[in-house]
C-alpha cells in the first residue's frame, strides 16, 4: 500500500498533473522523468527526444551532450564560447530554452547561449521538435529544450559526486545531494568547469589564445506536500567567466563574463477532478563585455524578468484533459547600450486534449497575447497521435509560432528599431513512429515558412539597424534509431539521428548561412557487467558562411569514445572513465576560421553514496 | 599552368639575356608587363565581419579580366580580419589588415608578399607614404580615446621607427607639400579634426578644427577639400554634414557648406572641376566653384566605396555584407550603368593600378 502511495504521489509530483498523466509511451530513449505538464499531455503529435541522464553525467557542456545526440547544428565560436543553436535551419533566436517549465532565452539577445547553461544541474532534458510558441511563447519555431529539475516523495538519500580532468588543464567537479522525503524533499546541487582551453590548431602553427573559460553553478530544488498541497521553489545561479578567442586571421583580447540566477516558486493544490497552480517567477542575467580584457573597463547589460501565472488544469470527462494558463511577464532591461526599458506581456493560454478513440487523441492549443507594444498575435496549434497498432503510429502538428524582437533589436542605442514586429511562422509536421521489438524508428518530415524575420543591416544614414525584412522556408526529413538489447549481463545500444534540411532565404533562394543540409549523429555503447564501452561519431556536412553560398565550413566526421568502470568500495559504487574526443585528430570548424580542438582526453571520477 | 609560368619566366630570362648583348635595345625590355596586376582596378573586400579573411579583387583596366582573391592565389594565404586600405609607393602595395592589427607589403604589380609588419601596429586603418616614409592611421584600442597614433613606417626596412600620438579617430590620410593631412572620423566615437603632420620632423604642425566626424578628403591643387558626415542621430546630439575647403599653403579654411541637420553624406571624390558624393541612397555632383549644394541626384543606389575618375564613376555595393559585393561602373556623361563586376566580401576601397 505504502509503495503504492509512493508511486503514485511520485508520478503526480514528476508530471505536476493530475494522477491520469502518462509519460508518452512513445519517448525516445529511456529514463524518462518529465516535470512539465505540457511536455507529458499535450505534446501527443509532437517528436520529443529525453537525453538520459546517465548520457548527461558524460558530459561538461550543453553544446557537447546536444551536438553528439541531436540534429540540432551549433554555431559554436572556437570551444566553450558563444554557441547558438539552429534547429531545423532556423535562426540562433527560434530554439527556445524552458527551464522548469519557463522560457529563459535572453530578453536582450532572444537567444540562448549554450556555453552559459550548466548541463549537469538537471536531471531531465527533453528536446522538443516543432513548434511550440502556444505553450512556451516566443522562440520555440524549430523546437525547444527542455531543462528540468525532478524531486521525489519517496525516502531516499543519497549524494554523488563526480571529478574530471581533461586535456587543456581543465578540472571539472559536480555534486547533487539529495535527502528525500514523503512530505519534504531537498535537492542541492553545483558544479564547477574551469579550462585554458589552448588547444593546438591542427596543421598550423597556432594555438587557440584567449580562450579560456570557467563555469559555476549552484542549484536547489525543494518541495513540501501536505494532503492536496504542494509547494515547490527551483533555484538556479549560473557564473561563466569566458575570453574571447582569436580567430585563425584575428587575435582577441576581449573578455565576458556572465551571470544569470532563475527562481520558480509553485504552489499546487489537486482536486478530484481539478488541479490549480499559482506561479511566481524571478529571472535575472546580466553581462559584462571587457573588450580589452587587459583593462578594467567594460559594457553592460541586464535584465529582470518578473513572472507570475495561474493555470487550471481541468478533466472535463474521462478523455478531455483542459488547460487554461493565464501569465503575466514584465521585464525590465538596462545597459550601457540598452537605456532602461520595460515591457509587459499578458498571455491567455488554453489547451485541450481530447482522447477521441484508445487509439486517436488529439490537441487544440491557443494563445492570445494582450499589452504588447506590437501588434498582439494569437497563436494556434493542433496535433493528432494516431496508434495505428503496436508497432506503428502515425503523429502530426501544425502551429503558427513567433519570436519577439529582443532588446538589443528594440533599443541598442546604435541603430535599434522600436517599430519592430515579430517574427512570426506558419509550420506541419508529419512523423511516423515505428517500432521492431527493441528497435524505435521515428521517420518526420517538417515545413516552417517564417515571415518578417529580423535582420541588422544598414540603413540609409549608414547605422546598423534592424528590420523585419527577410522571408525563409524551411523543410526537411529526420531520422532517429535507437535500439536496445538486453542478455545475461551484456547490454547493447545503439542510438542514431539523421536530418536533412532545407532552409531556404526566399530573397535571394539560397540556403541559409550555418545551415547543414546534412548532420548525423550515432552512438554505440556495449555493456559488460561494470564494463561500459562507446563509440561516438558526428557527421556534420558543408555549411555556408555567405548568404551567397560561396563561402563554406566543410563537413566534418568526428568520433569520440570512452570507456567507464564500476566497482564497490566498501559497498560505494565507484565509477572510473576515459573520454577520448576526436580520436583521429581531425581539423574542423564550425564557424570560419575558428577551429575546434585537436584529439583530447578526459578522465574522470564519480562517487556515490 | 605551372609549365606555361616557367616558360614564361624562361622567355624573360632570354629577352634579358638578349636584351644585355645590345644596350641600345631598351625598348623591348620597358615594354614586359611588371606583373599580372598592372593596369587595372585593385579592390580590397574587408570580408566577413568577425572571423575570416579580407581579399583583393582585380579587373583589368579594358574590363575583360577579373580574378578574385589575387592575394591569396599569388602567395596561398590569407590577408587577415578586416581588409581596410591599400596604400602604395613606387612599385610596392601596403595592405591595411585592421583587425589583424598587420600591413602586407606586396609587389602591386605581382602581389607577391614581401613582407609583412606587425609589430607595432593596433588597429591600423591608412596607409600613406612621403619619400621613403610611410605613415599608417592607428585607433589604438578602440575604446580609449588617447592612445590613437600615427605609425612613421621607414619604408626601406618596414619597421616602424616612431609613432606620432593623435587625437581620436584618426582616418584617412592625403600629403601634399610634404605635409601629411590626417582626417579625425572618431573611431568607435565621434570626432572634428584635422592633424597637420609635418613629414621631415614627424610632428603635429597644426590642429584643424571642422564638422564632425570628416570621413572623406580629396586634394585638388593646394585646395583639400573635406566632406563631414555629421553625429549620427542615435548620439543623441545630432547633427548635419558639412563640406569644407581648406587652403593647404597656410591651412586656414576656405568655404564651408552645410548639410542638412539630419542628412549624413559621405564618399567624397573629385574628378575634373567636379566633386561627388553619395548621401541617402543617391550620388551627387556639383561644381567646385558652386557655392550651394546640389539638391538632386544624379545616380541612385546605396554604394559602400567610390571614386570619379576620368568621367566614370566606379562604385562599390557592400549587399547584404555576408555575400560577395559588386563594383559598378557609370559613365558619368550619361550617368547610366556600364558594367558591374562581382568583387568579394565588403568591397571597401577601390584603387587604379596604372
Amino acid at each position: 500500500m505504502n509503495q503504492i502511495y509512493t508511486a503514485i504521489s511520485t508520478l503526480v509530483l514528476l508530471c505536476a498533473t493530475p494522477v491520469y498523466a502518462q509519460l508518452d509511451s512513445l519517448q525516445q530513449l529511456e529514463t524518462v522523468v518529465l516535470t512539465d505538464v505540457r511536455l507529458t499531455t499535450f505534446s501527443d503529435g509532437y517528436k520529443l527526444q529525453a537525453v538520459s541522464d546517465s548520457i548527461i553525467s558524460k558530459n561538461n557542456s550543453l553544446t557537447d551532450l546536444l551536438r553528439d545526440n541531436t540534429s540540432i547544428y551549433f554555431k559554436e565560436n572556437g570551444y566553450g564560447m558563444v554557441s547558438s543553436p539552429s534547429f531545423r535551419g532556423t535562426n540562433a533566436s527560434q530554439t527556445a530554452v524552458i527551464w522548469n517549465g519557463i522560457a529563459i532565452n535572453s530578453a536582450l539577445t532572444g537567444q540562448s547561449d549554450f556555453n552559459a547553461l550548466p548541463v549537469n544541474a538537471y536531471n531531465s532534458i527533453t528536446v522538443r521538435s516543432g513548434g511550440g510558441s502556444v505553450q512556451y511563447g516566443s522562440g520555440a519555431i524549430g523546437g525547444s529544450v527542455h531543462l528540468n529539475n525532478e524531486l521525489q516523495f519517496i525516502e531516499q538519500r543519497d549524494t554523488e559526486i563526480g571529478l574530471s580532468c581533461g586535456s587543456y588543464t581543465t578540472p571539472a567537479a559536480y555534486f547533487k545531494s539529495s535527502v528525500l522525503g514523503r512530505a519534504v524533499s531537498v535537492v542541492v546541487g553545483g558544479s564547477f568547469i574551469s579550462s585554458e582551453n589552448d588547444y593546438d590548431y591542427i596543421d598550423r602553427k597556432m594555438k587557440n589564445e584567449n580562450g579560456e573559460f570557467l563555469r559555476f553553478n549552484a542549484n536547489a530544488s525543494v518541495g513540501f506536500k501536505l494532503k492536496q498541497h504542494l509547494i515547490t521553489w527551483n533555484s538556479e545561479y549560473f557564473y561563466g567567466d569566458r575570453s574571447f578567442s582569436g580567430s585563425l586571421t584575428a587575435p582577441s583580447n576581449s573578455a565576458y563574463n556572465d551571470i544569470s540566477t532563475r527562481n520558480l516558486l509553485r504552489w499546487r493544490l489537486e482536486g478530484n477532478r481539478f488541479a490549480s497552480t499559482f506561479k511566481l517567477a524571478h529571472l535575472m542575467e546580466q553581462y559584462r563585455y571587457f573588450p580589452n580584457r587587459d583593462r578594467y573597463a567594460f559594457n553592460k547589460g541586464l535584465a529582470n524578468s518578473y513572472i507570475a501565472g495561474y493555470v487550471f488544469d481541468y478533466k472535463a470527462g474521462k478523455n478531455i484533459e483542459l488547460s487554461f494558463d493565464a501569465n503575466f511577464t514584465r521585464i525590465e532591461g538596462s545597459g550601457d547600450n540598452l537605456d532602461h526599458n520595460a515591457r509587459n506581456n499578458l498571455a491567455g493560454i488554453f489547451l485541450l486534449k481530447h482522447r477521441l478513440t484508445k487509439k486517436l487523441s488529439y490537441g487544440l492549443n491557443l494563445r492570445q497575447e494582450l499589452l504588447n507594444d506590437f501588434e498582439n498575435p494569437f497563436l494556434f496549434s493542433f496535433d493528432a497521435l494516431l496508434e495505428v497498432n503496436k508497432w506503428y503510429a502515425l503523429k502530426i502538428n501544425g502551429s503558427k509560432n513567433y519570436r519577439t524582437p529582443s532588446f538589443n533589436d528594440l533599443f541598442w542605442t546604435d541603430g535599434g528599431n522600436p517599430n519592430l514586429e515579430p517574427e512570426t511562422s506558419f509550420q506541419g509536421e508529419f512523423g511516423n513512429v515505428i517500432k521492431f521489438g527493441k528497435l524505435q524508428l521515428d521517420l518526420n518530415a517538417f515545413y516552417i515558412a517564417s515571415e518578417n524575420l529580423i535582420q541588422w543591416r544598414p540603413n540609409t544614414s549608414g547605422v546598423w539597424s534592424p528590420e523585419n525584412v527577410s522571408e525563409a522556408q524551411n523543410y526537411g526529413l529526420e531520422v532517429s534509431i535507437n535500439y536496445t538489447r538486453k542478455f545475461r549481463s551484456h547490454a547493447l545500444n545503439f542510438s542514431s539521428n539523421y536530418a536533412y534540411t532545407k532552409a531556404i532565404n526566399s530573397e535571394k533562394n539560397t540556403q541559409q548561412i550555418y545551415v547543414p543540409f546534412h548532420k548525423a549523429t550515432g552512438t554505440i555503447s556495449y555493456a559488460y557487467k561494470k564494463l561500459v564501452l562507446f563509440v561516438q561519431s558526428r557527421y556534420t556536412g558543408e555549411v555556408y558562411t555567405t548568404t551567397d553560398n560561396i563561402g563554406v565550413v566543410a563537413a566534418s566526421h568526428i568520433i569520440n569514445s570512452g570507456i567507464d568502470y564500476t566497482f564497490n568500495q566498501a559497498d560505494i559504487p565507484i565509477t572510473i572513465a576515459i573520454k577520448a574526443n576526436n580520436i583521429f585528430n581531425t581539423y574542423y570548424e564550425n564557424v570560419a576560421y575558428r577551429p575546434m580542438p585537436d584529439r583530447n582526453f578526459e578522465t574522470s571520477i564519480n562517487i556515490k553514496f | 599552368m605551372n609549365i606555361l609560368k616557367k616558360l614564361s619566366y624562361l622567355l624573360i630570362v632570354v629577352v634579358l639575356i638578349a636584351s644585355c648583348k645590345d644596350d641600345d635595345d631598351n625598348a623591348d625590355q620597358q615594354m614586359q608587363p611588371l606583373g599580372d596586376y598592372e593596369h587595372g582596378i585593385l579592390i580590397t573586400n574587408e570580408g566577413p565581419f568577425g572571423s575570416g579573411t579580407g581579399t583583393v579583387s582585380f579587373i583589368s583596366n579594358d574590363l575583360s579580366t577579373e580574378v578574385s582573391s589575387v592575394f591569396n592565389i599569388e602567395n596561398g594565404s590569407d590577408l587577415g580580419n578586416i581588409v581596410n586600405s591599400m596604400g602604395f609607393n613606387e612599385e610596392f602595395g601596403y595592405i591595411v589588415v585592421n583587425n589583424s592589427h598587420k600591413i602586407s607589403v606586396v609587389n602591386r604589380y605581382t602581389f607577391e608578399e614581401l613582407a609583412i609588419i606587425d609589430t607595432g601596429l593596433n588597429n591600423p586603418r591608412h596607409f600613406v607614404a612621403v619619400g621613403d616614409t610611410g605613415y599608417v592611421s592607428n585607433w589604438g584600442d578602440p575604446n580609449v580615446s588617447t592612445d590613437d597614433y600615427i605609425a612613421v613606417i621607414d619604408l626601406l626596412t618596414n619597421t616602424i621607427t616612431s609613432n606620432i600620438p593623435v587625437v581620436l579617430g584618426p582616418e584617412r590620410m592625403v600629403t601634399t607639400n610634404n605635409k601629411v593631412y590626417v582626417a579625425h572620423q572618431g573611431a568607435y566615437g565621434q570626432n572634428n579634426q584635422i592633424s597637420v603632420i609635418d613629414a621631415t620632423t614627424n610632428a603635429v604642425l597644426n590642429q584643424i578644427t571642422i564638422g564632425d566626424v570628416p570621413n572623406s578628403m580629396v586634394l585638388n591643387g593646394t585646395d583639400l577639400w573635406v566632406l563631414c558626415g555629421g553625429s549620427p542621430s542615435f548620439t543623441g546630439a545630432e547633427t548635419g554634414g558639412s563640406l569644407y575647403r581648406i587652403n593647404t599653403s597656410d591651412n586656414t579654411l576656405l568655404t564651408s557648406l552645410d548639410f542638412q541637420d539630419i542628412e549624413h553624406p559621405g564618399l567624397l571624390s573629385v574628378d575634373g572641376t567636379s566633386l561627388y558624393y553619395a548621401l541617402n541612397g543617391g550620388v551627387f555632383k556639383m561644381d567646385m566653384s558652386d557655392s550651394t549644394l546640389p539638391s538632386n541626384s544624379i545616380i541612385t543606389g546605396f554604394f559602400y566605396a567610390m571614386i570619379a575618375k576620368n568621367g566614370m564613376l566606379y562604385a562599390t555595393d557592400a549587399g547584404d555584407f555576408a555575400s560577395n559585393g559588386t563594383l559598378t561602373l557609370f559613365d558619368l556623361l550619361t550617368n547610366t550603368e556600364v558594367d558591374s563586376f562581382t568583387v568579394g566580401i565588403i568591397p571597401g576601397g577601390i584603387y587604379f593600378n596604372e
